[in-house]
């Protein structure tokens, strides 16, 4: 690059505070946005996954007398969209990690092994409560906010202890609306998911997009 | 306040990518060499340089593996490099401050 050519006397020739100022903030910017494993737009992303993932879930629960629980169309919606969010974080996480090394990056790696176990831990719970008996509202009330409760909380301690604040917050908030959800019956809660964990979903888009905005020297 | 008190090692373009850069980074994390050429987009004979520079001011840490039959290089800000950084933005914001929109000192405007 061309802009070597001034830079082997070490005093930086004509460099402008401006331009060094303008220079800085890019590159921070820059650089955040291409570590950071969570950016606003897969955010987004999961916002519209809860959102049409959980409200399928919803239509296809409402009205039912009994309750019985979701579809096996809606459940697939669900899943299919569950799936390209897994795929799609997946590779934004090895893509923002690419040769990245070091203590933050093995605490990361270490949180998000736990949060699996956690996650699959929590629905694995469903299948015992299914063959102790529980009725189908119970159950059906089940796994639209009670794993997620205890996901979030779990991630909310685990992202505090790693300073991570506005991931512990979006835990906190997920844990919330799982908790509000649990008031709502089998088929209000899938409702109350779908658009809690939206607004949590878009809420962190928001902060992440702040985070990298935020500028060094210019305000 | 004048340029002078702006660290030489840092106002460089190249130096001050390279530095912000690895700032984005948690502290103590580590960044391969071929992922640092990557995102600032110097040639590796222009980025060694530089690196050389900035190590023997102990802004930065470098460190060599290998995996098998590849060498990985990797690079970290040190704790140093961290502290000349936040003085070097704290020089600049004082530095802007003084300046109006046309980009001449505040006191000057008062003689013209």
């Amino acid at each position: 690059m061309s802009q070597t050519s001034d830079t082997t006397t070490g005093n930086g020739g004509n460099f402008d505070p401006r331009q060094a100022a303008a220079l800085l903030d890019q590159t921070t910017q820059r650089a955040r946005r291409q570590f950071t494993p969570g950016p606003p737009l897969l955010w987004v992303f999961r916002s519209v996954v809860v959102l049409v993932g959980l409200g399928a879930c919803w239509l296809s629960v409402r009205g039912q007398r009994p309750y019985t629980g979701p579809t096996g169309p809606a459940l697939a919606v669900l899943f299919a969209l569950v799936a390209a969010n897994i795929g799609l974080s997946t590779w934004t996480i090895k893509h923002a990690a690419a040769g990245v090394s070091g203590p933050a990056q093995r605490a990361w790696r270490i949180w998000a092994g736990v949060m699996l176990v956690v996650l699959i831990g929590s629905y694995a719970f469903m299948a015992p409560a299914y063959h102790a008996g529980a009725s189908h509202p119970q159950w059906g009330l089940y796994p639209a906010s009670g794993p997620l409760l205890i996901v979030g909380l779990v991630g909310a301690v685990a992202t505090a202890a790693r300073r991570d604040w506005t991931i512990s917050l979006t835990m906190l908030a997920i844990a919330a609306a799982a908790a509000i959800a649990g008031f709502g019956g089998p088929v209000g809660s899938w409702l109350i998911m779908a658009v809690g964990l939206c607004v949590v979903c878009l809420g962190t888009a928001a902060l992440r997009a702040q985070e990298e905005r935020h500028n060094l020297v210019r305000s | 306040m004048t340029n002078d008190e702006l660290d030489p090692l840092i106002h460089v373009p190249a130096r001050l990518k390279i530095v912000a850069t690895l700032a984005a980074l948690p502290d103590g994390d580590a960044l391969s060499f071929t992922r640092l050429q990557d995102m600032i987009g110097l040639t590796p004979g222009n980025l060694i340089m530089h690196l050389r520079k900035l190590e023997e001011a102990d802004y930065i840490g470098s460190k060599k593996s290998s995996n098998g039959s590849v060498s990985i290089t990797t690079v970290a800000l040190t704790g140093r490099g961290r502290a000349a950084l936040a003085a070097y933005t704290q020089v600049l914001r004082d530095l802007l401050g003084g300046l109006d929109g046309d980009g001449m000192p505040n006191h000057e405007h008062q003689h013209i």
